[in-house]
């Protein structure tokens, strides 16, 4: 049986000047159950957004796409443009970051669901913007302040709005790129709820990509970890956070301040390879602490390993040969 | 009501800027060289006693400040005054050079600023490509062209084909209503023509740079993402936030349409208020300028506020 949403072996190229490309996503594939709540995490500049924008098929024309993106079994990047746009919002949607400028400044917040609703024929006039304030209401928005502009929202509420947008067509797939970035804690811990309690009682399937650990340990069922364009270790997040198989996600969750542990949070010195260049080795070899020959050469690639979890890392071999 | 604060405080705004320009105008005449009496006695040896009386005749033998108190006086009752040169009251000099020119100037900036933003879409909408490139350096050569240089070359272009001087053809002798017409949209075309071509090239960088600001936002990513199609997200949610600078652009332009067009105006003969300034200027014929200037500065003034309401009525972002 075929999974609802499946990813594989996406790569996204970006043109630079002088006919030299930046190969931004490398191979990336994961797959979605429905109701199931996946988390992409990595630091910034890893790919986590160019990887979302470019299963949608939303990346600028300097970016070229490879790969497929099977939503129950069909292919949906096969046919371009017109064969993603039909799914856009209606099956997958998306809730962008910050939600700062994700809202038009000069239109009402009701009249961008309005349109999305009459866009994919769900409702049209009187009916859609009752609709509108059903949405509003349904993500603790009071329905009258649908005839405002965003910027007489707060940012809580603009990312509340942005999620009662998404939600406007019943997609199977919710994607949130950032939803609680730049937004205040208290702000942030009610944002995560109200996606929590969406995603169960909608059935929702979520992709969040995040840089922050926590947010995922808290929303998501799976994790995958993203490091310069490539996953290199993906799995339920419990066993990430308790047994990591790449160093990287050791380091990662060293990285996050822990409120009751005691220590200052590690940081990870160096910084990600150059992707305008090929790659010799393991991406991660330069800042790993436990890189050895073998890193510097060849390039681990992403292996299955017990447990319904993959890392790319040749210390599993090790591992596995001592075992 | 939202803004009525707003639109009492600019239109107050707006007297206190006629008033302001008024004295100035008042002022910047008197100060430039020369003299109108020179100029009225067409007679360099003109004795002391007859440029006196001249001067009496003008009142300009009176005090600045007294002269100034006599214009407001009489601005105020709707008086102009009248022309040194011709002795018609200025107000008639003006409304018939203003007849002449707005049609001309009007046509030629409508037709910059329908061709501007056509080719500034494009440009924005095609970034990259050589339709942009194209779009831009023909904007750029049109918008460097001195308009005096443009016009003859469109003159020896067209000569033969389209009358290059004068309102209408002086010889037809009670023409119909039709041909008449038809003897004016030929004068007309090759002024508006060379006014438009000389205008079109900055609305067609503005409208570029205001849509490729625009087409970056967040909120158009949002507008594809929701499954628009391109044709769609361009007319919902580019046009009207590029809109924004584009309309004040458009208003204060409509602004400068009364100054006329001095260059286009003198190449092509037009009987319009631009030449009237320049030959005031050469007369310094003093009621016929500052009356000249009063229009123009209403006039601006007038599209500053329109400007600046539509502004309002358009980006609910604005506050008082």
């Amino acid at each position: 049986m075929s999974s609802l949403l499946e990813v594989e072996g996406l790569n996204v190229w970006f043109d630079l000047e002088g006919e030299r490309e930046l190969h931004a996503v490398q191979g990336v594939g994961f797959a979605l159950e429905p109701g199931e709540r996946l988390g992409l995490v990595g630091e910034s500049g890893c790919g986590k957004t160019t990887t979302v924008l470019g299963l949608l098929g939303l990346l600028p024309p300097s970016a070229s796409v490879a790969g497929s993106v099977l939503l129950n079994g069909v292919d949906i990047l096969a046919g371009g443009e017109e064969s993603i746009r039909p799914h856009r919002w209606v099956d997958l949607a998306i809730v962008f970051q910050g939600a700062m400028n994700a809202l038009n400044p000069v239109k009402t917040v009701g009249s961008q669901i309005v349109e999305v609703l009459e866009l994919h024929e769900r409702a049209r006039g009187r009916e859609a913007r009752t609709r509108t304030s059903e949405l509003l209401e349904s993500v603790g928005i009071p329905a009258d302040r649908a005839e405002r502009f965003p910027h007489e929202f707060s940012g809580g509420m603009r990312q509340r709005a942005a999620i009662a947008m998404a939600l406007a067509c019943n997609p199977s797939v919710l994607i949130a790129d950032e939803p609680t970035t730049a937004l205040d804690v208290m702000v942030q811990a009610q944002i995560l709820e109200l996606l929590d309690s969406l995603c169960r009682d909608f059935g929702l399937a979520l992709l969040l990509v995040t840089h922050d650990l926590p947010v995922v340990a808290e929303l998501c069922d799976r994790a995958a970890v993203m490091y310069a364009g490539e996953i290199v270790e993906h799995g339920p997040v419990d066993a990430l956070y308790h047994e990591p198989r790449h160093p990287y996600t050791r380091l990662l969750f060293a990285a996050t301040p822990d409120l009751y542990g005691e220590g200052v949070p590690a940081s990870i010195p160096g910084a990600p390879p150059r992707l305008d260049r090929p790659l010799v080795g393991c991406p991660f070899h330069t800042r790993c602490d436990r890189a050895f020959g073998r890193c510097t050469h060849e390039r681990p690639l992403l292996r299955e390993l017990e447990g319904s979890r993959s890392a790319a890392c040749h210390l599993n071999d090790v591992v596995a040969e001592v075992v | 009501m939202r803004g009525a604060d707003y639109i009492v405080k600019r239109v107050v705004f707006a007297l206190l800027t006629v008033f302001v320009a008024i004295t100035i105008n008042f002022a910047l005449f008197r100060l430039a060289p020369g003299s109108a009496v020179t100029n009225l006695a067409r007679v360099p040896h003109a004795t002391p006693e007859t440029r006196l009386a001249i001067k009496r005749q003008f009142g300009l033998d009176k005090s600045k400040f007294q002269q100034y108190w006599i214009y407001l006086g009489q601005l105020f009752r709707g008086n102009l005054g009248v022309s040194f040169a011709n002795s018609q009251p200025v107000a008639t000099n003006l409304r018939t050079a203003l007849i002449n020119t707005i049609p001309m100037v009007l046509i030629g900036t409508v037709f910059a600023i329908l061709l501007g933003t056509l080719t500034g879409v494009i440009a924005a909408w095609r970034r990259g490509t050589k339709a942009e490139g194209a779009s831009v350096t023909t904007a750029l050569a049109f918008y460097s062209m001195p308009t005096h240089w443009l016009g003859l070359m469109l003159v020896i272009l067209f000569a033969g084909v389209l009358p290059t001087g004068g309102m209408s053809n002086e010889f037809l002798l009670n023409p119909s209503f039709s041909t008449h017409v038809k003897d004016l949209a030929e004068h007309i075309a090759l002024p508006s023509l060379t006014l438009g071509l000389v205008l079109y090239g900055e609305y067609t960088l503005i409208v570029r740079s205001a849509m490729l600001e625009t087409l970056g936002e967040d909120y158009i990513l949002t507008a594809r993402a929701k499954g628009f199609r391109a044709g769609a997200i361009l007319r919902r949610h580019a046009l009207r936030n590029a809109m924004l600078p584009i309309a004040t652009l458009v208003a204060l332009s409509l602004g400068y349409i009364v100054a006329g067009a001095i260059l286009v105006e003198t190449v092509f003969s037009w009987p319009g208020l631009g030449r009237a300034v320049y030959d005031a200027v050469l007369q310094r014929d003093y009621p016929m300028l500052q009356g000249a200037f009063l229009l123009l500065t209403i006039s601006v003034v007038f599209f500053n506020l329109v400007a600046d309401l539509l502004y309002f009525k358009l980006d609910p972002r604005i506050t008082t």
